[in-house]
């Protein structure tokens, strides 16, 4: 048993990073378990009103991820829970979880709400961050998944009101905790964090002042579905407020409390809670943002934080909040600070939010005790720097805000990250835990006359007790085509759904009409129960008769009853021109095709080897190593020339991997699955096939034309200097580093992230040769994010001067009759200092590879008005291209640590799995098709669509368009705009569409002609 | 075909006159017609007069070719009657098939087009006010004329109608292909449009490459190059959603397609059809971060004359087919 | 006074999958009340949406149609298709207005999944606003012939 691996995975914790592990794992053919404390997952994000820096709506982007982690016929979820016990180890753990009971059984339950409904008892609702009330028994929030109620029986008075009113018999009031054992081959952990609690900073009042309120509490009062419906009010009175501040760095970067980390997202995330306020208020108001640096390096951020200054006129002042204090009378506040000229200030605002910085979740040493697993000082999970997704033990991984704060799109990366860490170990269990439904071959409809069955949902009385329900059943008996119509208590529950199969025998049904909640949540259910019948399952459609009809009016059960027969009738007309479609499929060459060989495209490619697939790796130079060449030290003090060697070695020796040196991919034809690639090479050009194309071309450094560099010898870049460093050629006394060189400019206004890292970690190195040497930082803001913070404190306790300067007064740099003169302003004195430096260090940004605009063509891939590759979505899919097949990592995405790139080298090599390790991929079989003989090459569709599903190819000597069903997503914009409708979306097709027009509006007589 | 010639009937009612002479624009080929067909009614060219045609047995004629609309009460009656007289009805030409350019007047009603013909315009002296009445009298008797209705409707809309011949007027290779068709007695299923399934496009030889546009441009505004799409150097043309088989005689002569062949087979309406695809394109470059609601107004505001543009033949026909007139 | 009903318009809602029909699931959710005016017509993208649809829907009677898709920019599920439901209605605007209908009558509406009350607003400010305008005049006509 011991040496046997298992190809299981448990995922601790289902917030998005946990979630995205798990979609991984399970779409590359692991088990996976996932497991959350809450009763439903979505963790922080479900919380959020928008994201930055694109204002998606939060809770928009996250549902789909929700609905797909909780239908995935591999994943199965264990809400309510907390890891207990494990045992063996990696390869094949055996883990113990508790599952606390909900008092609800989870098998019966159907989500109907009518017990919280019923519940008398108010309890404070914790999603909400108490601003508003809930019931006992509850659903953190409407979209939750699992859609299960629970029993808060803190709060519970035991009324039995639940119990009489579920139509489900799901209260079980006796309801015992339970354990189970899994049997898992590796773990990954994403319990993410919880944020810091602000009573504790007492000088700022929160707790005891109504309107200082912590910046999630700000998001669910900004959020539509919020306590105030998406106003902002202010708690004490309910009033508009005119004037709001955010304090920054609420137990964060703070010595005091021993967070001596920056909680890398409030930065960014308080700009567009501010942005968001703005719009959100229609009358004018005005917002202070306190900070001490404003901490936007990530993608774009800075374009969003110039926005924010100059198109919201949001205002920054850079100070450390003393103290708030109150006026009672008002329920204002005094904000006590210092400001910019050292002078004690106050100012009043009418409401106040605390940025509130990360920590790790309370419960978090009791979970690395019985795992085994070292935390950090902050306990946080301990990582390498080469090895961020690596914990203390072998065979778990960590990934998300648990191994260090984080924004959503970095957590998303490394949850891909740890996915395919968690799958390499069990490669060769890839599979064999799945379950693969069998259903009965399909039953031809083709030429028959529609048969139509109805089934109408009562819901237990949510839709019944409001749609008259019986006489809707008769209205759909006599529509044209049904043959069959009954209503059930609840059509979702077990025994419907075989009652449902039984009718189609029974009929004869080729047909099959729900009317009940919504397709968005029950038509995949209802579809299968469909195919189970021998049945397409696009012969299916629903009728949203309670959530967008009962639910709505329900003091109007007259008319509520009309409108359902009327949403019945629409959808039975649609039904009667549903036709089957067919899932197209695509073979897949399991080969990856890797360009750039730096720290990325070398991590990536040995991801992919490790996981069994063969890979083409591509390096335009004569080596490999790309940037990590030139980097000769890191801030955590492990040797990246050490690391190179042995990745190089890996690389070079591992027998799945082809190394291609001095070479350049120069052709990239056909799609997701079937690539087909040349790369040149010796002068020769080398024919490939392959199923993925990773992108990991990195970035360079920009050579500056500022401060006399390239003229005066005396002036470097820091990747320079580190090599004078590394070489012992150094011996300066007194050195000036000037940072942004190059970036947040007019030309480049994007932070180039990791400069500020390079300039602490050089300077640093420099004292500790030589402790007596003058170190002086000249920057805009400090961006030492994470637990990066440290090493700033370090150095500045070391005697390296940090010292700010703004792009109206730029320091100077003069080379005066041999002489390196250096002048710059003294915010502090007021006063401009003259200085004659030994060097200048010149920390320049790091810039896209100007090969990118080529490879971006052949891949029809964007890029970003930087240059750098554009991923398909900012947050949620950040190793992606909207081109399926298609991944990005390392620089050729941002400038990033190597510990960033790591991760997301091995998230994309996690995405090419889920395409790599399929025989053949299967597609939803909702796509766009073309009728060659109507369309006529006007080529109106082919720039439309953003996935670049259609390709023109020739036929009988005039082009027509083709659409390549791997990559369509079937939204219908192409056939939508196709002025001779040669093309035609399934399932959505105009004749379906107009056919529910009419009928919605028509009587029944008026359709059955 | 009954043995002996066939017997063929033209027609032209609310249109042009164009397609009349668009029958002669076959040319020589008119004697082979003449070889397996006698012309028993055509107004135009023959003496014959309506009673004669009464007279004729139900299903007498062969074929008819009826060009032109239906906007008053003799063209509706000629239609009836020819219906009730011909074995096989053709609506020919854009008029008969879609309502055509006079379907235009749907944007106002009698009264409104009395106004403006017979009392507004600039040339008109009519200080009496006088407009045409059905019937009227006069000391020699009642005169009576056609009541002038309120909608201009297609031929399908009056009678029902056998197959259509597009175009405005058809071009000689769509007259031709409906003789052939008639004399082989290989017509397709009755309904059919008796033209290609493609659009104009297909018929276009200009270089179709990258559909993207931001600025339109009114055919006088801009010498077009040759060889390129107009629709791509911002010409509105009406090809992508117009069918076919006119052999884009506009667009060799460098004229964008104004949409006379009517809707392509699967389009619901040709207007929509364009609306669609036009606005699909027109601004698809500047998609981006700040794009406001604005922009599109003024994008959308290049294009001039909107029913004109995408309803220059088809009004009639479309989905609403008038404009709604209040008082 | 009349004791004749008082005039209710019919609505047809064309509402994108992933914001727009969340929205108003929310609403339902949320039990957020509004007129039952409103019949919702589901597609996957407001790119989805053709004006003939609308054409079609006004044709057939109903006094108001409601496009909602996902918010501008970003929010759209599928990238961009909520720009092309943008151009194509507000171009189709243009031309209901000559064809005599009130371009007011077709209203489009960025909703997101978390929007359950604008989307119920969306609703009641689109009965009332088209209770004043009153009958589609096409029904009249239809009536009138």
């Amino acid at each position: 048993m011991g040496e046997s691996k298992v190809g299981a995975v448990l995922v601790v914790g289902g917030g998005v990073a946990g979630i995205q592990a798990a979609l991984d794992l399970a779409d590359s053919g692991f088990k996976v378990y996932l497991a959350d404390q809450s009763p439903s997952i979505g963790g922080v994000m479900a919380q959020l009103d928008k994201t930055f820096p694109t204002n998606d709506c939060s809770m928009c982007i996250l549902a789909p991820k929700l609905v797909a982690a909780g239908r995935h016929p591999n994943i199965t979820l264990i809400t309510n829970s907390e890891v207990v016990g494990l045992n063996g180890e990696a390869g094949n753990f055996e883990v113990k979880i508790r599952k606390r009971s909900r008092y609800i059984n989870e098998d019966k339950c159907n989500g109907c709400g009518l017990c919280a409904q019923k519940c008398p008892v108010e309890a404070i609702d914790t999603y909400n961050k108490g601003l508003t009330d809930r019931s006992a028994v509850y659903v953190e929030f409407p979209q939750a998944v699992p859609l299960r109620f629970k029993i808060d029986r803190e709060k519970c008075i035991g009324c039995r009101t639940c119990q009489e009113v579920c139509k489900a018999n799901a209260v079980e009031y006796y309801q015992k905790d339970s354990e189970v054992i899994l049997n898992v081959g590796s773990i990954i952990l994403a319990p993410g964090f919880e944020p810091f609690d602000a009573r504790l900073k007492s000088e700022y009042g929160y707790g005891r002042y109504q309107n200082v309120v912590t910046s999630i509490e700000f998001e669910r009062i900004l959020s539509a579905s919020g306590p105030y419906g998406g106003i902002v009010l202010r708690p004490s009175d309910g009033e508009i407020p005119r004037k709001i501040a955010f304090v920054q760095c609420v137990g964060s970067r703070d010595a005091q409390l021993g967070n001596n980390y920056c909680s890398a997202a409030c930065c960014m995330y308080s700009i567009k809670e501010a942005i968001i306020a703005k719009e959100h208020v229609p009358t004018k108001l005005e917002c202070t943002i306190f900070y001490m640096d404003i901490r936007a390096y990530g993608k774009e951020f800075d374009a969003y934080y110039k926005r924010a200054k100059e198109e919201y006129g949001i205002q920054f002042v850079r100070s450390r909040v003393a103290s708030i204090t109150e006026d009672q009378s008002t329920g204002n506040l005094f904000v006590h600070y210092v400001g910019e000229d050292e002078t004690p200030r106050i100012e009043e605002f009418d409401m106040i939010i605390l940025s509130t910085g990360m920590q790790p979740p309370k419960d978090v040493e009791k979970l690395a005790k019985v795992l085994g697993i070292k935390l950090n000082k902050y306990r946080f999970c301990e990582t390498g720097a080469f090895t961020p997704l690596e914990t203390s033990k072998p065979g778990i991984y960590v990934c998300g805000a648990f191994s260090s704060p984080k924004d959503i799109p970095e957590s998303v990366a490394q949850a891909s990250a740890a996915a395919s860490k968690a799958m390499a170990i069990i490669a060769p269990e890839r599979g064999k835990l799945v379950t693969v439904k069998e259903a009965p071959p399909e039953i031809d409809v083709g030429q028959e006359e529609p048969r139509i069955g109805v089934f109408i949902c009562h819901c237990g009385i949510n839709i019944g007790g409001i749609v008259r329900v019986p006489e809707v059943v008769e209205y759909a008996k006599k529509l044209p085509n049904v043959v069959y119509a009954e209503d059930n208590l609840y059509t979702c529950s077990d025994d419907t759904q075989k009652r449902i199969r039984e009718k189609i025998k029974e009929h004869n049904l080729n047909r099959v009409v729900v009317a009940s909640c919504t397709p968005r949540t029950h038509e995949p259910l209802f579809r299968e129960t469909v195919r189970e019948a021998g049945l397409n399952p696009y012969l299916f459609e629903m009728a949203n008769i309670r959530d967008q009809c009962s639910w709505v009016h329900m003091h109007e059960p007259e008319e509520a009853t009309e409108k359902a027969k009327d949403l019945v009738r629409s959808v039975v007309a649609k039904a009667r021109l549903l036709k089957p479609l067919k899932n197209p499929t695509v073979k897949v060459t399991p080969v990856g095709l890797v360009i750039g060989g730096g720290v990325s495209g070398m991590t990536a490619a040995l991801e992919l080897a490790n996981q069994g697939f063969e890979v083409h790796l591509v390096e335009r130079e004569k080596e490999l190593g790309g940037h990590l060449k030139k980097i000769y030290y890191v801030l955590e003090g492990e040797d990246p020339q050490e690391y190179l060697r042995r990745l190089v070695k890996a690389v070079m020796e591992h027998e799945r991997i082809h190394v291609y040196l001095g070479a350049s991919v120069v052709e990239v034809n056909g799609f997701v699955g079937n690539f087909k690639s040349k790369i040149l090479h010796n002068g020769e050009e080398k024919q490939v096939e392959h199923g993925i194309v990773i992108v990991a071309t990195g970035a360079t450094e920009y050579k500056p034309k500022e401060y006399l560099y390239g003229e005066d010898t005396r002036v470097l870049t820091q990747h320079e200097l580190e090599e004078k460093l590394a070489e012992g050629k150094f011996n300066a006394k007194k050195v000036v580093m000037i940072q942004c060189v190059g970036a947040r400019n007019e030309e480049r206004p994007n932070c180039a992230r990791i400069c500020c890292g390079q300039a602490i970690k050089n300077a640093l190195k420099i004292k500790e040769l030589n402790p007596d040497a003058d170190v002086y930082v000249l920057y805009k803001d400090v961006r030492s994010y994470g637990f990066k913070e440290e090493y700033y404190r370090e150095a500045a306790a070391k005697g390296v001067l940090f010292i700010s300067y703004s792009d109206e007064k730029k320091p100077k740099v003069t080379n005066e009759s041999g002489k390196l003169k250096l002048a710059f302003w003294e915010p502090v004195l007021k006063q401009e200092i003259q200085m004659e430096p030994d060097i200048v260090v010149l920390s320049a940004a790091t810039i896209p590879n100007p090969d990118n605009k080529r490879i971006a063509e052949m891949l029809k891939v964007p890029l970003t008005k930087d240059g750098f590759f554009l991923e398909a979505h900012m947050k949620l899919r950040p190793v992606d291209f909207q081109t399926d097949g298609v991944f990005l990592c390392g620089m050729a995405h941002s400038p990033k640590f190597i510990e960033e790139s790591i991760s997301q080298a091995c998230a994309a090599a996690a995405r090419a799995a889920t395409i790599l390790s399929k025989k053949e991929l299967e597609m939803e079989g909702i796509v766009a098709n073309v009728d060659e003989d109507l369309c006529s090459g006007c080529r109106i569709c082919e720039y439309l669509c953003p996935y670049g599903a259609i390709e023109m190819k020739e036929k009988d000597g005039k082009l027509v368009a083709h659409v390549i069903e791997a990559l369509c997503k079937g939204c219908g914009v192409c056939g939508t705009a196709c002025p001779t409708k040669a093309i035609i979306l399934g399932h959505f097709t105009t004749e379906e569409i107009l056919a529910q027009v009419r009928a919605v509006l028509k009587e029944m007589e008026a359709i059955a002609a | 075909m009954a043995q002996g010639k066939l017997k063929i009937a033209f027609y032209w009612a609310a249109s042009c006159g164009g397609c009349e002479i668009a029958v002669l624009d076959i040319n020589e080929k008119i004697l082979d017609v003449v070889q397996i067909a006698d012309i028993v009614f055509w107004p135009v060219a023959m003496d014959i007069k309506y009673k004669d045609v009464e007279a004729m047995p139900d299903k007498y004629i062969d074929v008819c070719f009826f060009n032109g609309g239906i906007r008053n009460s003799e063209q509706e009656h000629m239609a009836k009657l020819l219906r009730q007289k011909s074995k096989i009805l053709i609506a020919y030409g854009a008029c008969a098939h879609l309502g055509g350019v006079p379907g235009l007047a749907n944007l106002h009603n009698k009264k409104e087009i009395f106004e403006k013909a017979y009392m507004s315009t600039f040339s008109t002296d009519n200080p009496n006010k006088v407009t045409p009445k059905p019937k009227v009298h006069v000391k020699e008797g009642e005169l009576e004329i056609p009541e002038f209705y309120d909608t201009v409707k297609t031929l399908d809309q009056t009678v029902e109608v056998d197959y259509y011949v597009p175009g405005c007027p058809p071009a000689v290779e769509r007259t031709l292909y409906a003789i052939d068709a008639i004399a082989k007695g290989n017509l397709p299923p009755k309904g059919s449009v008796l033209a290609p399934l493609k659009s104009v496009c297909d018929d276009c030889s200009r270089k179709k490459e990258n559909k993207k546009i931001s600025k339109i441009y009114r055919v006088y505004e801009k010498v077009p190059e040759p060889e390129k799409c107009l629709l791509e150097q911002g010409i509105l043309c009406m090809g992508p959603a117009t069918r076919g088989g006119c052999g884009a005689r506009c667009l060799n002569a460098d004229m964008p397609c104004t949409g006379c062949g009517g809707p392509c087979p699967n389009a619901p309406e040709q207007g929509a059809a364009m609306i669609s695809a036009l606005a699909s394109i027109l601004g698809l470059e500047e998609e981006k971060e700040k794009y406001t609601e604005d922009e599109v107004e003024k994008l959308v505001t290049q294009i001039r004359d909107p029913v004109g543009t995408f309803y220059m033949y088809g009004l009639p026909a479309s989905i609403l087919k008038r404009k709604v007139m209040r008082e | 006074m009349s004791s004749q009903k008082e005039f209710e318009p019919k609505i047809v809602g064309f509402l994108c999958n992933w914001c727009s029909y969340a929205g108003a699931d929310l609403a339902g959710v949320s039990r957020i009340q509004y007129p039952p005016n409103i019949r919702i017509i589901r597609v996957m993208c407001s790119g989805r949406i053709d004006p003939a649809f609308i054409l079609e829907a006004l044709k057939n009677g109903a006094d108001g149609v409601l496009v909602a898709g996902c918010h501008l920019p970003s929010d759209c599920h599928y990238i961009s298709g909520n720009f092309k439901a943008l151009r194509r209605v507000t171009l189709l605007k243009k031309v209901l207005e000559e064809f005599g209908i009130e371009p007011e009558r077709v209203r489009l509406e960025w909703v997101s999944a978390s929007e359950g009350d604008k989307f119920a607003a969306v609703v009641r400010d689109m009965v009332e606003q088209i209770k004043k305008l009153g009958p589609n005049p096409l029904k009249m006509e239809a009536k009138q012939t």
